[in-house]
């Protein structure tokens, strides 16, 4: 009887707290939103933030799209917006709600995949490029092609990620990684064939662990991982490759049909911050886009080279490919299974 | 063994057995029958530009199965996958043997350290396994302290780390169902079998085995089929390099969104299971004739 009782009482102790206050869901990365930031968020609105976390940027889509739950905030990458947005999956925007969306740098608004930033906001930018562990590798690499060589061979982590390794080898051949074709794929075949020779790990979720430990020397990561790389070790160096590369744009958006808008605009208006956004980049060291935030932060995360890479590089976001991206897929796969 | 009644003789079953097996057909029609319709459906259908399912018919997603890169994939899966039952049979029948003969008492503990590993997550005892081989890692540390080997050896990411990693995950489900029939062995056969001179190795071979050979086969079910079926070893302990099977369907429901080409290789996963079973049953006692 005892347990029963326990039990009522918790369960009306959890329907008074939902019934009184606001709450709103956000369908965001794993490890990509301080605690911090939701405590504060909570703490000064009273509304309450569900975490629904997710690995990648497939998993949102296929989260949003059951519709299982509502979301009110979601946090896709560029060309996952442009593919949203095609499909009348996301809310436009109400820039009036925004104000601090004015701390944004310019050059990361109004960009190819949401134009006139009419339905995502950026998050946290980054780019994909080389770490270099400097006390193994004494020779300079400068991009794709240096990396990618026989002497490297089974020292090389990659992300596991079908679109960004046939992205590279587009880049390597001056191709337009948006432009997935048969044509194109088949031009990238033969490049990725040799490299998937080289590659031990494939990992997307931390591939800054093989390096770290020694497994590997030399690799191709998300600058986040490679800042952390650096914060531990200033060997690890990293490398813009000169062939150009990945620049993501991870963003905050609402979704169409998301239960409360006015929320969801109060926790993207919040996240843009300068001192909000200062949170963020302290716990992951990604590109802060937001200009009054970057004032706030210190000299040592502003030197770290993967955060804030110095020089000029050919950078370019991805845009959605459709179902090219089951081809994609299936070249990997193949070229993984032969090798 | 009918114990004088014949079958016949027993009261058959009423309509009201069929109420008691209810929650059982409902349970298997929710969770068994209807996902595989599904799972069949889907085989033969497309995906739009944002991986949702298309109810249009094609047969593609099966053409596509005849693609070389494919074959290596079911290949290399139903080697890696047979490599692991044989090792867990080889590891895991003494094992099986000798905790079903042992004494009550001691059983119970024996049992209980097979289990053991169960209670702790099999992700972070992937990861522990990550830490045991690597370079760096507790093995090659030992190792060299010892001056066994000047160099560490290459055993992470490699089919090596592969196979312990399926071995080791494996190995419990071929031990408990050999324990089942261990246990259930009557000793009075084998004592027959030595008063008539049979050897320790004739006894073994046509009695013991035998009769414990159920086991086997249930631990070659629970052991093959989800071995080919996994994915999370390949990529914690293989580096994701060489995908087998499991790792090529987990792919097409997450990151290739191509869930109607995942489906047909979830239906060719259900064929192997069924021709493993039959296989098994049909095969019956290796040495009964």
């Amino acid at each position: 009887m005892k347990w029963i009782s326990c039990l009522a009482v918790c369960l009306l102790l959890i329907a008074s707290c939902d019934k009184g206050a606001k709450s709103i869901t956000l369908l965001a990365w794993s490890e990509y939103v301080p605690q911090k930031v939701i405590d504060g968020f909570e703490k000064e609105t009273g509304i309450k933030v569900h975490y629904d976390a997710i690995d990648n940027n497939e998993a949102l889509v296929q989260k949003l799209l059951s519709g299982a739950s509502k979301y009110d905030v979601i946090q896709p990458s560029e060309y996952i917006i442009e593919q949203l947005a095609k499909l009348n999956k996301l809310a436009v925007l109400d820039h009036s709600k925004l104000p601090n969306l004015k701390n944004i740098g310019s050059q990361y608004m109004d960009m190819p995949h949401d134009r006139g930033n009419k339905y995502s906001v950026p998050y946290m930018t980054g780019t994909v490029g080389i770490v270099v562990n400097t006390e193994k590798v004494k020779e300079p690499i400068h991009g794709y092609r240096d990396l990618f060589h026989p002497k490297y061979t089974k020292r090389i982590v990659v992300l596991n990620d079908a679109r960004e390794m046939v992205s590279w080898a587009l880049n390597c051949l001056g191709l337009d990684v948006n432009e997935i074709n048969p044509r194109s794929l088949a031009k990238a075949k033969p490049i990725l064939a040799d490299w998937v020779r080289l590659i031990r790990v494939y990992d997307s979720d931390s591939p800054k662990t093989s390096l770290s430990n020694g497994d590997c020397d030399l690799g191709v990561v998300w600058s986040g991982e490679a800042a952390k790389l650096w914060e531990e070790n200033q060997k690890f160096v990293y490398v813009l490759p000169e062939e150009g590369t990945h620049m993501f744009v991870d963003s905050l958006a609402i979704p169409v049909d998301a239960p409360d808008v006015d929320a969801a605009h109060q926790f993207i208006n919040y996240c843009l911050r300068p001192e909000i956004s200062k949170l963020i980049s302290d716990e992951f060291p990604y590109t802060n886009p937001n200009l009054q935030a970057r004032k706030l932060l210190s000299q040592k995360q502003l030197d770290n080279p993967a955060s804030y890479p110095k020089g000029e590089a050919k950078l370019g976001t991805f845009r959605d490919i459709g179902k090219a991206s089951s081809d994609v897929d299936a070249l990997i796969t193949n070229l993984k299974s032969q090798g | 063994m009918t114990n004088g009644v014949s079958v016949s003789t027993l009261p058959r079953p009423g309509s009201r057995v069929w109420l008691l097996m209810l929650p059982l057909l409902v349970w298997v029609a929710t969770f068994v029958i209807a996902p595989t319709v599904l799972l069949f459906i889907y085989s033969f259908c497309q995906r739009d530009e944002l991986g949702q399912v298309v109810f249009t018919f094609t047969a593609d997603n099966y053409s596509r199965l005849f693609e070389a890169g494919m074959w290596m994939v079911f290949a290399r899966s139903i080697i890696y996958a047979g490599a692991t039952t044989f090792l867990c049979i080889l590891v895991g029948y003494p094992v099986a043997y000798f905790i079903g003969r042992s004494p009550s008492t001691q059983r119970q503990i024996l049992l209980m350290l097979v289990m053991v590993p169960f209670w702790s997550s099999f992700v972070v005892r992937a990861y522990a396994w990550c830490t045991i081989l690597s370079d760096g890692g507790l093995l090659n540390g030992f190792l060299a302290s010892l001056k066994i080997i000047a160099e560490p050896l290459n055993l992470l990411y490699t089919p090596t780390a592969v196979m312990l990693g399926l071995l080791y995950t494996y190995l419990p489900f071929m031990i408990l169902p050999i324990y089942g029939s261990v246990e259930k062995l009557d000793t009075s056969m084998i004592e027959a079998s030595m008063d008539l001179y049979a050897s320790p190795w004739q006894t073994y071979w046509r009695v013991i085995l035998p009769l414990t050979w159920p086991g086997v086969t249930a631990g070659i079910l629970l052991v093959f089929v989800p071995a080919i079926g996994m994915f999370a070893v390949t990529d914690l302990l293989g580096g994701a390099r060489v995908p087998l099977l499991g790792n090529v369907i987990q792919n097409q429901f997450v990151q290739a969104r191509n869930w109607p080409f995942g489906s047909a290789l979830g239906i060719v996963m259900l064929v192997m299971f069924l021709a493993t079973y039959l296989l098994c049953s049909r095969r019956g006692v290796p040495s009964s004739n």
